[in-house]
């Protein structure tokens, strides 16, 4: 469910169709008591960004009404705002839909998978994946505040170079969980992983009525927004 | 001076790591803090450099409270050394890491030449000025990251765990920097588990024990 609607994200655009998305992904959250009004919360310290994201859009893509015009160049045009609106939707969907994935143990979800035959290897790189989502964050964060105290002014940088200063945080973060999957393999298979094909397992989960309802309605909404737009 | 009233500090998610500690760090004091893991000496640290802000009472660096002050400007007062010195490594090679801070600020280029190669030179890095910092050992990160936070040559150092990782002779080598550096009026605050490091440095040794500070 939640990756037919971040895919559907993905793949239109119209403001319309990704409002309704939203919406959707907001009420399924709403449903697993994920915790959105925190993802919420997080997200607002990036719409400074996002309206920056309308005036680039604005500046650079002709069409649409100007609604802001200084010296002959167009600062805000409809056409901005639709697609810094669609850029928020977007990455709202996606955001919320993580919180979603969030509120399920990671050890359900490689059952859950395994159930549906997927090999286990493929399911545990999925739970591993979100269970390493918040360390990541957080060395990132370390990164970030060891970058201001060797004197990088973040507040007082253009965009570009704040960018470019951004992007070394990518470096650590990459380094890190390289080093990490690495000695995470090796414990891995000394404690047996793999050493079977098939893996038993104590734990066996079963669809309830709700997971069905959602199943249904996501197909159902599929097919509804696939044939609205094509 | 460095200077807590009363801080206290809870984690967003309601964890209490550490519960009104009051405590100073003035120039040329070395000043050691004990502790069970987990008991919030890393907090302490991080609150004392202004990394973060109490969430009530306050910290001072020289006067200025810490939650006035960007990190930019802590950072020209204040080294810090991360407990993971990998987190605070961010170039692609050792040089450029130890001369960052100084490239930022356009210093000259000879002078930031002289001042980087003798950075290498004191913390025995200079057979490794063009390696990767990622590929360093744990002892190496260590050294490389004292390198880039001391070429700023900031009035406070706060390290958290700087002993791990280092071998005998890089810890005794690492002692005597420290005592060289207290001695130029440099204040510390040594946050370690290596009872026997910590005392034979400090001025003041006090201990951490669940959120509470007190003098050992
Ligand atoms: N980012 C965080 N969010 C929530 N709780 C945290 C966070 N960081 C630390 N804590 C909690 O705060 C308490 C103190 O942690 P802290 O890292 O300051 O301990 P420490 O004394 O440095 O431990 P160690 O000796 O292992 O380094 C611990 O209970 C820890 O679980
Ligand atoms: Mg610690």
């Amino acid at each position: 469910m939640v990756l037919a609607v971040s895919s559907l994200a993905v793949a239109f655009d119209e403001p319309l169709v990704l409002l309704t998305l939203a919406a959707i992904t907001l009420a399924t959250a709403a449903l697993f008591g994920a915790g959105v009004i925190g993802a919420l919360t997080r997200m607002r310290r990036l719409l400074g960004v996002f309206a920056a994201m309308g005036v680039i859009q604005s500046v650079f893509t002709r069409g649409g009404q100007a609604l802001v015009e200084i010296g002959g160049i167009t600062l805000l045009s409809t056409t901005g705002l639709e697609r810094g609106a669609s850029i928020i939707l977007r990455i709202l969907i996606i955001v919320v839909s993580a919180s979603i994935m969030s509120t399920s143990n990671p050890r359900d979800i490689v059952q859950g998978l395994s159930q549906w035959k997927i090999p286990y290897e493929l399911s545990f790189m999925v739970a591993v994946a979100i269970r390493f989502l918040p360390l990541l964050r957080e060395e990132a964060e370390d990164t970030l505040v060891a970058l201001q105290l060797r004197g990088v002014r973040l507040e007082q940088m253009r965009l570009g170079r704040k960018l470019s200063m951004y992007r070394r945080l990518l470096t650590p973060l990459i380094a890190g969980v390289l080093s990490r999957a690495e000695n995470m393999s090796i414990s891995v298979e000394m404690r047996g992983f793999r050493a079977f094909r098939c893996r038993t397992s104590h734990r066996h989960l079963k669809f309830g009525a709700r997971d069905y309802t959602l199943v249904f309605a996501t197909a159902l909404s599929v097919v509804a927004v696939l044939f609205w737009r094509l | 001076m460095i200077v807590a009233f009363d801080v206290d500090y809870r984690y967003p998610d309601g964890t209490d790591a550490v519960s009104g500690a009051s405590v100073r760090i003035s120039p040329g004091e070395i000043l050691a803090i004990l502790g069970h893991n987990g008991s919030g000496k890393t907090t302490l640290g991080k609150l004392l450099s202004g990394i973060l802000k109490p969430t009530s009472g306050r910290v001072e660096i020289d006067g200025t409270d810490t939650r006035r002050m960007s990190l930019g400007r802590i950072g020209e007062r204040v080294g810090y050394l991360f407990q993971d010195p990998g987190r605070q490594l961010f170039t692609s090679s050792v040089e450029e890491e130890v001369r960052f801070a100084l490239d930022i600020q356009g210093i000259a280029e000879d002078r930031i030449r002289h001042r980087t190669e003798h950075m290498l030179d004191t913390f025995n890095l200079l057979d490794l000025r063009k390696s990767f910092p990622f590929d360093l050992s744990r002892g190496e990160k260590q050294r490389l990251a004292l390198a880039a936070v001391m070429i700023n040559e900031p009035d406070f150092l706060i390290l958290d765990e700087p002993t791990t990782g280092l071998d005998v002779r890089r810890k005794s080598e690492l002692s005597r920097l420290l005592i060289r550096t207290g001695d130029t009026g440099v204040g510390m605050m040594i946050i370690s588990h290596d009872e026997e490091f910590a005392r034979g440095h400090a001025h003041t040794v006090m201990e951490m024990d669940r959120g509470v500070l007190r003098r050992a």
